[in-house]
């Protein structure tokens, strides 16, 4: 009779959880973290606490008296709602543009295997596209933008540019692969009429990818209201500008009202980029 | 009429797609034209002096300038050897350990928030209908849970780091905790979402040989849904590199800390040199991932 057991006490999954717990380990040790530093500070529960209960009544007005003239608070959160807005679609429609361009390039449906045609750069092209992409996602947005206003001073296309960048690679990465994945039937029978490479990508290849193309970049677009918020740390006058400045100040029920904005915005953005997904799948 | 023109006619068409691209072009139009983006104000003379300024002298480091390209070496390894390796080891520390803690959080909210595992009777088709106060209570426990979720994603990473520096004052943790916080809430979302979409099969014939709830999440579910798990898991750990060099900047010793300051200090070539250091790390945790994300999927 066989006996059927692991080679192993554990499997391979359970070597990957095990090593994972080590590094997690290891890395507290490293940090010098003891539990002991957890425990609040005298004042720390407190703000908490205020924190917390501020979330249950936000801010309608200013919580201290602003000088006379100064606009409404929900009135300044929707403007910097809409500037949010603003600063994201600019960065997207910069990023969407860029991002098709350089997943020609980055991808390689159209020069290797079944579609493929001698062309001895194209391997290279590939390789300089991709180390490329890599390059521009491999430095968040934020340092972007803080490399921007070293170079340039603030500036608002400077923020716009420094959010198209990493969004740009991310785009064309995704945008590539999706297009190396799609249905190769159309781009076939064009190949053999005797298309260009060009031709086939963009007439073959690239409207197979169009769709599942549009939904990521919808989603993407979700993700850039997020990071231009963000962006207001740095002196971008987003969300996320009048968010840190209330918090600085102790204002925590006007924090909440910019909080409850944002989440307004990513929900919408949310439930319309589920629906279109939806409408998608087949 | 040809059959071309006939078949593009009756194309399947669809109106929300076709909203949302006519209210995203209106949108990125508005939003050049809107004068909030100073397009023009770029390339103004000044603008241009400030750039030429930082490329020609800002970013070039003073011994480079006098002494050629040679002494690049010499500049960069007192810096490296001061701040950066240190702020690039703290910098991988914060986002393991955040991930870690986040997806052992996780394992918990994955369970519990979803609807198949914490129906009344689980797994069990043909079982009696269950009474309205037991399906209350377990539809009470997924709602809960997914609440939790969303809760602890909504919040932006930054902001829950800001509420902790100010809680419990200066160490790593209130980055780690941020992240961990934060990634928790997206990794519950998913994986209850993987939880949901089992083979429900397997699972129903353990439940109908007589296991327990327990017994099915800890010996069917967690097993099988592992690798879909883990895929997540280093998916949001690149994110969490990257995430983890900019908490620095709010004043948490990573390596943002160190770019903020060389930019306080007005120390752009040391700053470049950081930022370029960020994305080698942040290079290094896709690579270190795309690797596991391998040996996960063939094991």
């Amino acid at each position: 009779m066989t006996e059927i057991r692991r080679p192993f006490p554990i499997g391979r999954r359970g070597m990957v959880l095990l090593l994972l717990l080590l590094a997690g380990a290891a890395s507290g040790v490293a940090l010098e973290l003891s539990p002991r530093q957890l425990a609040p500070h005298a004042g720390g529960l407190e703000i908490a606490r205020r924190f917390f209960e501020a979330a249950l009544s936000p801010a309608l007005s200013y919580e201290s008296t602003p000088p006379s003239g100064s606009t409404p608070l929900p009135m300044k959160a929707l403007d910097a709602a809409r500037r949010t807005v603003v600063f994201a679609a600019a960065g997207m429609s910069l990023a969407v543009v860029l991002g098709i361009l350089l997943a020609f390039p980055a991808s390689s449906a159209w020069w290797e295997g079944d579609l493929g045609r001698r062309w001895r750069v194209a391997p290279l092209l590939w390789g300089g596209t991709r180390t490329l992409i890599a390059l521009m996602r491999s430095v968040h947005e934020l340092l972007w933008a803080v490399l921007f206003l070293a170079a340039l001073g603030l500036n608002t296309f400077a923020a716009v540019i420094a959010l198209a960048i990493p969004y740009a690679g991310t785009l064309a990465k995704v945008f590539s692969e999706m297009i190396d994945e799609a249905a190769r039937d159309s781009a076939h029978a064009l190949r053999a009429t005797g298309a260009s490479p060009a031709q086939v990508f963009f007439f073959g290849l690239l409207p197979r990818a169009l769709p599942d193309m549009a939904a990521y970049a919808f989603y993407r677009f979700e993700c850039a209201v997020r990071s231009s918020a963000i962006l207001g740390f740095f002196g971008y006058e987003t969300l996320g500008f009048f968010l840190r400045q209330s918090f600085e100040n102790l204002h925590y029920r006007e924090v909440w009202t910019y909080l409850y904005t944002l989440f307004a915005l990513v929900a919408i953005l949310d439930v319309w980029s589920g629906r279109l997904r939806g409408r998608f799948a087949p | 009429m040809s059959e071309i023109d006939r078949l593009g006619r009756t194309r399947p068409r669809n109106r929300l797609l076709r909203w949302t691209a006519a209210a995203l072009a209106v949108l990125s139009v508005y939003a050049w034209i809107s004068g909030e983006i100073q397009v023009g104000a770029l390339f103004e003379s000044r603008r241009k002096e400030n750039l030429l300024r930082f490329l020609r002298q800002e970013v070039v480091p003073p011994q480079v300038r006098e002494e050629g390209i040679a002494s690049l070496g010499r500049w960069a390894v007192p810096i490296l050897s001061e701040r950066g390796w240190t702020g690039a080891g703290r910098t991988l520390a914060i986002s393991t350990l955040a991930i870690v803690l986040a997806g052992l959080a996780a394992i918990l909210l994955s369970m519990s928030g979803a609807r198949t595992l914490m129906a009344p009777e689980a797994f069990l088709p043909h079982a009696r209908r269950p009474g309205p106060m037991r399906r209350f209570a377990w539809g009470a426990v997924v709602f809960a849970t997914r609440g939790v979720q969303l809760f602890l994603r909504s919040i932006p990473e930054y902001v829950w780091a800001y509420l902790f520096l100010a809680m419990l004052g200066p160490s790593a943790w209130p980055a780690v905790l941020a992240l961990a916080i934060h990634n928790a809430g997206i990794l519950g979302k998913l994986t209850s979402e993987t939880v949901e979409n089992l083979e429900p099969g397997p699972l129903r014939a353990l439940r109908e040989l007589g296991a327990r709830r327990l017994t099915i999440a800890g010996a069917a579910v967690f097993p099988v849904a592992l690798p879909r798990f883990l895929l997540y898991f280093f998916y949001r750990f690149e994110t969490c590199v990257r995430e983890a060099t900019v908490l620095g900047m709010l004043g948490i010793v990573s390596l943002g800390y160190w770019i903020a300051d060389a930019r306080a200090r007005r120390f752009y070539d040391e700053m470049l040199l950081l930022v370029l250091l960020g994305a080698g790390i942040v290079l290094l945790g896709d690579l270190v991932s795309a690797l596991a994300r391998r040996f996960v999927r063939r094991a």
